[in-house]
């Protein structure tokens, strides 16, 4: 890792050699990969399908786009499980056919391709659905990573995760005019009413929390910040964000590849040390708080410092009496909350926001699934990273827009920046009136000061 | 009843169906420690949940319908479920029950055998009928699925045929004979088929169980919620 004051990020610029399409070198290479993917609970969903069909309505593609039937779960999963069985099933091996065995062949991949990238968020609402257990968030994964090793990727989304190889993070935001922006946001802060003496301390050594962002923060949302701030200062929260490794995203997640994914999670545990923070705090990010807090300690082998989320942090607060609220501010809204996929299906986090929106509102409305029933927006999984499956996306966010309609809100709150992004691409399609927030754009108007 | 097969079906029973039985052991425990030798990912993350009770919970999955919205939703579906599940157990077991211990199949056990078969062989009518005409389930079905399916309808219509004509006293029929037969077929094929996923479950259930169980999802009456401030 660079020393304070380098460069952020990998030494040397890396461009990853990414192909337009599958050759038979790369099919070789693939043959070769897939064996050291296959931990148990891969090669346990790609045996263990019994073609029942259960999984078919819990799909959100499946469920909004009902004509094309190659959206089913199992019919997506079996891309790459009857290269699996064209391997490793026994009968695969001498009759493939007859068990729906293939050789991977460039057809198959390109099958593969459209399918494991641009079909299926990772959402794993199939998994809680399918009696096996098969599950779709590490098949789909596995299946990733090995086309991203041959170089099978989607463009966009490579481009994001070399992009926070080459700088430390995904939008490469240069450490100085980071800094200029927190204390931008800061004087901000500063100047609403009752907030003259609120901080935003950057690198604050010993500070208990050491606070994550999404780079979609400083670059295009930075009142955000100014409202996770606002809180975590009404509140009394020791609370530092590092000038260095703030971003908490890590998209390496959804291309699969592990030592990026490993990379990207070292600099945050060093950088955490390096201030003596008691606690790594995600921000509002799905993929984000999921990386971080369950995936992280996998990759680095374990941290010395507890790890936790916004949505955790405010709860606390609310059930310790440390924020005050004035329900008014927001009468005449009505509320509804999306669950992020990697928050509450993949992340266990569910009444947390629940105790955070009943303290600002009165009027809160459930969508008809939610907690870890709640369907993918469909910005999930690096969608929204992939531009050339972005009809397919927004098809898929029907069922969850026809259910934002179905409450009557007018405002969708959230916890997470692809979900962010993604429910106001299908509120906008789908001619919803309602606007999207996130959980500190709830309290901070609401604090009583 | 004191119905007895003939000795050559006996012996199609002893050491033919014993040989084969084995021969399913032998191919299940390599199946299982091929698995078993497979890497369990790592959990370094700090717990929210229990992942042992988390398995256990999943492990239940199969006596919880309210637990999946897949079988909330259609109860119909789970009883159809349950049934065929139990009509298997149950046609097997006749072919081990009738030459070994004839006197435990009575009249009342050997009528409750054959109504399950009997649903059983419509539950799997109508299984036919669904993959072959749904258009989601139909494209996912591959040869061995519709076999599979087809193997276990027919055998439950057999073991039906057996089964009157033994409760009428004709233990040694023509339908016995192709009953056993063709549980010897089964013990034969069954590790090769997908018929052999429940070798398989308890791997997926307790994979999914120990994941979101110990993330909190599953067992949500955690000791220590992170969301209780004490
Ligand atoms: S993981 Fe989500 S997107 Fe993928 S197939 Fe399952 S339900 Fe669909
Ligand atoms: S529910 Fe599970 S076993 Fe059934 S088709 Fe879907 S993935 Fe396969």
């Amino acid at each position: 890792m660079s020393e304070q004051g380098d460069k952020l990020g990998a030494e040397g610029a890396r461009k990853w050699p990414t192909k337009p399409e599958f050759t038979p070198e790369m099919l070789e290479e693939m043959e070769k990969l897939l064996p050291a993917k296959l931990n148990r609970v891969v090669a346990a969903s790609l045996s263990g399908c019994i073609h029942c069909g259960m999984c078919s309505d819990a799909c959100h593609y499946s469920v909004s786009i009902p004509e094309d039937k190659t959206l089913v779960p199992a019919y997506k999963a079996d891309r790459f499980r009857k290269w699996y069985k064209s391997r490793y099933d026994w009968l695969g091996q001498i009759f493939p056919s007859f068990v729906g065995a293939h050789k991977l062949d460039k057809e198959l991949a390109d099958d593969m391709y459209d399918k494991l990238w641009g079909a299926c968020t990772m959402c794993r609402r199939c998994t809680f659905n399918c009696p096996m257990g098969v599950d779709y968030g590490m098949l789909v994964r596995a299946a990733r990573g090995i086309m991203q090793q041959v170089g099978r990727v989607p463009q966009h989304l490579q481009d994001t995760v070399d992009t926070h190889h080459n700088s430390g993070n995904n939008m490469a935001v240069p450490r100085d005019e980071f800094i200029e922006t927190m204390e931008w946001i800061e004087e901000e802060l500063q100047d609403e009413e009752g907030c003259e003496n609120f901080k935003i301390p950057v690198d604050k050594k010993g500070a208990q929390y050491f606070l994550t962002l999404n780079p979609r923060e400083p670059k295009y949302y930075p009142l955000t910040i100014q409202a996770s701030a606002k809180v975590l200062n009404a509140a009394g929260v020791d609370f530092t964000i590092s000038s260095r490794y703030w971003d908490l995203t890590n998209y390496a997640l959804f291309n699969g590849y592990d030592p990026d994914a490993k990379e990207f999670s070292m600099w945050q545990v060093e950088d955490v040390k390096r201030l003596g923070c008691e606690y790594l705090l995600a921000g509002e990010c799905g993929h984000g708080y999921r990386s971080l807090r369950w995936e992280l300690p996998n990759w680095v082998g374990g941290v010395p410092f507890k790890i936790t989320s916004m949505m955790e942090l405010l709860a606390k607060l609310v059930q310790q009496h440390r924020l005050k609220l004035a329900k008014s501010v927001w009468k005449g809204h009505r509320f509804t909350y999306h669950d992020s996929c990697n928050i509450a299906r993949s992340g266990g986090i569910m009444e947390e926001p629940r105790i955070i929106i009943n303290a600002a509102t009165d009027d809160f409305v459930e969508m008809e699934h939610n907690r870890e029933n709640s369907y993918c927006c469909g910005g999930g999984g690096g969608a929204l990273a992939m531009p050339e499956f972005t009809p397919r996306r927004i098809a898929a966010g029907k069922i969850k827009a026809d259910e934002i309609k179905a409450t009557g809100a007018d405002i969708v709150l959230q916890s997470c920046h692809n979900c962010t992004d993604q429910l106001k691409e299908i509120i906008e399609h789908y001619h919803i009136k309602a606007k999207v927030m996130n959980l500190a754009e709830l309290l901070a108007p609401a604090l009583i000061i | 009843m004191e119905n007895h097969v003939s000795y050559a079906l006996h012996i199609l029973e002893e050491p033919v169906q014993y040989l084969a039985l084995a021969f399913m052991a032998l191919m299940y425990i390599i199946k299982i420690s091929q698995m078993l030798k497979k890497p369990i990912p790592p959990e370094k993350a700090e717990l929210k949940g229990d992942r042992v009770a988390g398995a256990f919970d999943s492990l239940l999955n199969v006596l919880k319908p309210w637990s999946m919205e897949s079988t909330r939703n259609n109860p119909y579906f789970y009883i159809e479920f349950l049934i065929f599940h139990i009509g298997v157990a149950l046609t097997i077991g006749a072919t081990f029950f009738i030459p070994l211990f004839p006197s435990l199949m009575t009249l009342t056990v050997s009528k409750i055998f054959m109504i399950f078969m009997g649903l059983a062989f419509l539950i799997g009518l109508r299984r036919i009928y669904r993959r072959l005409t749904v258009p989601e389930i139909r494209i996912i079905s591959s040869p061995d699925d519709f076999f599979a399916i087809t193997l276990m309808t027919v055998f439950f219509a057999v073991g039906f045929g057996a089964m009157s004509l033994w409760i009428k006293g004709s233990p040694d029929t023509g339908w016995m004979w192709i009953f056993f037969l063709m549980t010897t077929f089964f013990l034969l094929y069954v590790p090769f088929s997908k018929i052999s996923h429940y070798v398989l479950y308890p791997f997926g259930r307790i994979n999914f169980g120990r994941i979101f169980g110990g993330r909190g999802v599953l067992n949500k009456n955690v000791k220590a919620p992170s969301w209780n401030p004490k």
